[in-house]
């Protein structure tokens, strides 16, 4: 270390080091224009002068390149440093008059105008990009010419090949001499931001994205000059840690293991060949996967709803369909990407949500496929409640208009009508594809693809390909959503763990789990972390003023706000800051505990504290989502629920969690196709499963059904199953039973069965809900009247029993939408289309004289059954849409049916005869209230169960030990129910696996000092929790089993003593947010 | 007298009402501001007790849903 004084204070700064370096360090300003702290100092502005004593006489050096020595004294702001710095400034300022920064500092010496002679020149010859063009490992410039001819230049003023335009001089230049756009001829363009789809740009250092995990930044070794030049590393110099490491070699890492799930998705569809899209040319033509990041709250715009041209909010968008999809013209995509329509409709949704009403949103599609559960919904409040239009068109091309950013639309209404609109925006919905690495990967293996090159499976075993232990799950099994994609990765999984079921739990991995702190005794130190929830919340409510108003609380110690509270950094950095500021009581004010308690529960027990010192509040779900039209009285309310918070978080206490065992029994209720592949799934994970079935026999509705859309027999696959269940040693068949009561609670349930009038009682630790749809009963069309009418279920009947009346059928009509996607039942039974037109492509078969019309809506064939409908079309299958307002009119008469439609083409009726009308009637609920009642799980209007999360829970329920799979959940095909069966046994062996369950530490607990002997405790508690003590000093006096407890507090609320509290809403908390209101 | 607003304290379940709450957020139901929600877990733990303190400190309205 060497000690020298600065300014006359004592300083101290490393042998080498210059004394710009140590000003630098202590905060002494010293003014430099060439000083780059990646690079050698050269000396070269001489703005840095300072004067240094040497304890006989003082001399000028410039700070940056004059090392520093023991004893001397350096003076960095006198009279003689001003003035000397005041004559260079002057001069610089003669020569480069315009120049921002050298403006600036000469006003700050107090220099309006030169005495010298200006010179219209903006390089001050300090020969930084010089330096850092040797860097880079190029020098392709130099200072050339000599004295006043001095430049920089390449040699002999000639390009260069040396020079990569990589920008590193332009970059550093502090005049702005150096432009890249000078170098390279061109506009440059930054290296597009993979995660915001070109419309940012990143640097060759980035992070992926805000909530990438790890959160470390990676280096683009194809755009890092290093890797090219072996020079730069400048960043090395910056890294604080010296955390930068060039020389990392990409690691061959090979692991042993049993089976192999694929999962590598898809590739969104590129529109850019296709030409009459303008999407490569136009700016304003956006893919649908850029406009999802231009509404993004983290997105290249913070979520402002602006076209990318001239940033100005658009007035009308307009929304294609089917890009990349159901095209074989352009793109060899023949099937259906399954996720746009809705996609579409989402996004002008939050479009108009982002906008204000007045956004015109229309979108043009060929069938709107709103085949998921509670899509159709969405869809007619797209239509009815938000006024979103949709065109039924296919847009072939779009045009641009000379001088205006607008893009004009022509296109051809149903009736022939022409029409033309002008837009904004236009959104190209694309679709799905798989990556021809994932194709190329895909044939290393041995995995079948489709047409669409999807992995080819088979219903009965969707995520199982033809190699023995590959599975396979998400987009990469066929086009298709969130929630499907999720039911395949626990299905997947499910199907791996059944084969390594004898390997489980021989390569666990303990979680280090630090100790917990003791904070019995300590002051309340609160830590409140407000959550902007993107624009959610941060877009309303006044989210920093609501962390002031937090900091001011009492016992507050520390308030901050976050972007996401509940992303892994966020997470990350709330556990150093509980440590750092030694808090010992948290509250988060974002959306909802529902969801979001555990998460940062966990946080809290990474952080050393007990996970219930923890209180949430929501000022997302239940403020500024309820209160849109009033930012300041919701930010009023959140400030009051934080305070609330804040006063029940400070009188929290740890709590301890009790210890249950989970009975490693399984029921199935129900033994349809889903019922029956969960038991033997459960079963081959080695788990005694009991299958309940109300009727006589095991199959369910698949008992009528003919084949599946594959061409699979679906008898021979159900025998086959029936018959391994069956034979199944772990798994009791019940068939003509019925459930007749459910006690008990995860883990450990008592359910007692009804069979012919007797009861039985049967135990176990969790329950799988397949009791599956029925076929509704149609009410029209001469249904029940005239027998040539049928449904679905009986015309695949007839097919199984090979009716010789079927081959003489000449004209056959099929009605879609029978009972579904109508006000009573406003929801699409997303099995229909497939299953009609499987069925007149059957029809076709057997008799290719036939005739068939399908009178549909819109026709759902969704993913590849697309290719059935491209088929049947091929066979000569007529297709005629209806609206709901003008519906086929079906009458009777001795020679054959007629079917009245009204033609939209021609726009008039047109008359077709039959002797087989088909209807494609709806899929009902059985509406088993009781069931929902014993299990305690919530149904929906259609009397559908209510999975846990729509999205990343669809086979469980919020119930804890109760899974759901197959029609309960939605009505659904074959291959569709087989994976939600497995996926439904994989979350269930999540829980069965691990033997015990923690039980919430949220008890009644009894002070028996105060207890009354009354009872009232004891005879109200429904999970007969609380008890009389039957020895000891309190004899007679109540006290709580903390197991059987579910901690509703009924005990406590009715203790006429005073002796029941209820830890985690104790009186004296509840007492202190009513205190706050 | 017009511009009065009454202030309303609500005890909501944890399991339902709660739910209800966070589900009218999700479909952007809109409603007035002036209610305070307390989560409980059960309305079966709301005691009088805390009906009267809610009077007590000012409150128009306690509505209990579960």
């Amino acid at each position: 270390m060497v000690t020298f004084k600065l300014n006359g204070v004592e300083v101290e700064g490393e042998e080498g080091q210059y004394i710009l370096q140590v000003a630098q360090k202590y905060g002494v300003e010293i003014p430099t224009l060439c000083h780059h702290k990646a690079l050698e100092p050269a000396g070269m502005c001489r703005l840095c002068t300072v004067e240094v004593f040497d304890g006989r006489r003082t001399r000028f050096v410039t700070s940056c390149n004059y090392p520093i020595w023991k004893g001397m004294e350096v003076f960095t702001d006198t009279e003689a440093v001003r003035s000397g710095r005041m004559l260079i400034l002057e001069m610089l300022l003669a020569r480069c008059p315009d120049v921002a920064i050298i403006k600036d500092l000469a006003k700050a010496y107090g220099i309006d105008e030169p005495r010298f002679k200006k010179e219209n020149d903006d390089c001050i010859l300090c020969g930084l990009c010089v330096r850092m063009c040797e860097k880079m490992g190029r020098s392709a410039i130099s200072l050339t010419g000599r004295g006043v001819d001095m430049v920089v230049d390449t040699p002999f003023h000639l390009q260069t090949d040396v020079c990569m335009a990589c920008g590193a001089c332009a970059s550093v230049c502090p005049t702005g001499h150096i432009k890249l756009e000078d170098i390279t001829g061109r506009k440059i363009k930054q290296i597009p931001s993979e995660y915001d789809m070109g419309l940012k740009g990143r640097k060759p250092i980035y992070v992926p994205y805000a909530q990438a995990i790890p959160n470390t930044p990676v280096i683009d070794r194809t755009k890092c000059v290093h890797f090219k030049t072996g020079g730069c590393k400048v960043c090395t110099n910056f890294c604080g840690v010296n955390a930068i490491d060039h020389s990392q070699k990409d690691e061959v890492i090979e692991l042993t293991v049993g089976s192999i799930i694929l999962a590598p998705g898809f590739r969104p569809f590129d529109p850019t060949e296709f030409a009459s899209y303008h999407y490569s040319s136009h700016p304003n033509v956006v893919t649908s996967m850029e406009f999802e990041r231009i509404l993004s709250a983290s997105g290249p715009t913070m979520g402002h709803l602006v076209r990318p041209s001239d940033k100005k909010e658009p007035k009308k968008i307009a929304w294609l369909q089917c890009v990349g999809s159901r095209d074989l013209n352009k793109c060899d995509h023949g099937y259906c990407s399954s996720v746009c329509c809705m996609y579409a409709i989402k996004e002008a949704v939050i479009a108009k949500e982002h906008a204000d009403k007045s956004l015109d949103c229309a979108i043009f599609y060929m069938d709107i496929r709103t085949h998921g559960k509670d899509f159709e919904r969405y869809y007619d409040d797209a239509r009815g409640k938000h006024g979103v239009r949709f065109i039924n068109t296919r847009v072939p091309t779009v045009e641009t208009i000379k001088g205006s950013d607008d893009i004009l639309i022509r296109y051809t209404l149903q009736n022939g009508q022409p029409n033309e609109e002008t837009f904004d925006m236009v959104v190209l919905s694309i679709g799905l594809e798989t990556s021809p690495k994932v194709v190329e990967m895909a044939r290393n293996m041995g995995i079948e693809l489709t047409e669409g090159q999807f992995a080819n499976t088979s219903s009965f075993r969707p995520v199982a390909t033809a190699q023995d232990g590959i599975y396979v799950c998400g987009a990469f099994a066929g086009p298709k959503d969130i929630p499907q994609s999720v039911i395949e990765a626990s299905s997947a999984a499910a199907e791996a763990g059944a084969l390594l079921t004898s390997a489980r739990n021989t390569l666990t991995k303990e979680k280090d789990i630090p100790e917990e702190r003791n904070i019995i005794g300590e002051r309340p130190r609160v830590g409140v972390f407000v959550c902007q929830c993107g624009i959610n919340i941060g877009g309303l409510v006044d989210v920093p003023s609501v962390r002031d108003y937090a900091a001011t609380l009492p016992y507050v110690e520390y308030a901050s706000d976050n972007l996401y509270t509940c992303s892994q950094d966020s997470q990350e950095n709330m556990a150093k800051i509980i440590k750092e500021k030694n808090l010992n009581r948290v509250v988060v004010a974002a959306c909802t505990p529902k969801t979001h308690e555990p998460l940062f529960q966990e946080t809290l027990v990474d952080a050393g504290l007990n996970k219930y010192v923890f209180e949430m509040t929501n000022i997302r779900n239940q403020c500024s989502w309820v209160h849109k039209d009033n930012p300041p009285m919701a930010t009023a309310k959140a400030k009051d629920l934080v305070r609330m918070a804040v006063a029940k978080a400070a009188l929290m206490e740890p709590l301890r969690e009790s210890e249950l065992e989970v009975d490693q029994r399984a029921l199935v209720v129900g033994a349809g196709i889903s019922g029956l592949v969960a038991a033997k799934t459960l079963s081959s994970q080695g788990y005694h499963v009991s299958l309940v079935e109300q009727s006589a026999s095991l199959g369910g509705n698949a008992l009528s059904l003919y084949k599946t859309w594959k061409g699979e027999h679906v008898q021979g696959h159900l025998a086959e199953l029936i018959n391994s269940v069956e034979s199944d040693g772990n798994i009791d068949i019940y068939k003509n039973t019925r459930l007749g009561n459910v006690e008990g609670f995860v883990g450990n349930f008592k359910t007692t069965l009804i069979a012919d009038g007797a009861d039985k009682t049967i135990e176990h630790g969790i329950a799988v809900i397949a009791t599956g749809g029925k076929e509704h009963t149609p009410d029209e069309y001469l249904y029940g009247k005239d027998p040539r009418v049928v449904t679905h279920l009986e015309l695949d009947k007839m097919f199984l029993a090979e009716d010789q009346k079927l081959k003489e059928i000449k004209n056959a009509v099929f009605i879609q939408c029978v009972g579904s996607r109508e006000p009573e039942r406003p929801y699409c039974s997303r099995v229909c289309c497939t299953h009609s037109i499987e069925s007149a492509i059957q029809l076709k078969e057997l008799n290719p004289d036939i005739t068939v019309y399908i009178l549909f809506r819109d026709i759902r064939s969704y993913g590849e059954r697309e290719y059935l409908y491209r088929e049947a079309r091929a066979k000569g299958v007529i297709f005629i849409r209806y609206e709901l307002d003008q519906k086929p009119e079906v009458t009777g008469g001795k020679d054959g049916l007629e079917i009245k439609v009204i033609n939209q083409v021609i726009g008039r009726p047109v008359i077709l005869k039959a002797d087989l009308v088909a209807l494609a009637s709806a899929i009902v609920s059985p509406r088993d209230e009781k069931l929902a009642q014993f299990f305690k799980i919530p149904m929906n209007e259609d009397g559908f169960f209510i999975e846990a999360h729509a999205k990343l829970g669809p086979s469980e329920f919020a119930t804890d030990g109760v899974f759901l799979c197959g029609m309960a959940h939605y009505p659904k095909p074959i291959d569709e129910s087989v994976a939600q069966a497995q996926a439904a046994v994989s979350r269930a062996v999540t829980l069965l696996a691990r033997q015990k369950v923690k039980v919430s530490g949220t008890v009644a607990q009894v002070n028996p000092v105060m207890c009354s002997s009354c009872g009232v405790c004891v005879d109200i508690c429904p999970y007969s929790a609380p008890s009389f003590i039957k020895q000891g000093p309190f004899t007679g006096r109540a006290e709580v089993n903390p197991v059987l407890c579910k901690g509703c507090g009924l005990c406590v609320a009715s203790c006429r003593s005073g002796a029941l509290n209820l830890k985690g809403f104790g009186t004296d908390q509840i007492m202190a947010m009513i205190n706050e209101i | 007298m017009s511009d009065w607003e009454p202030k309303i304290t609500t005890f909501l379940c944890h399991w339902c009402s709660y739910g209800a709450a966070d589900l009218a957020g999700v479909s952007r139901l809109q409603y007035p501001h002036n209610f305070r929600v307390i989560r409980v877990p059960c309305s079966g733990r709301v005691s009088p007790k805390f009906i009267l303190a809610a009077f007590r400190h000012g409150a128009d309205g306690v509505w209990v849903s579960g």
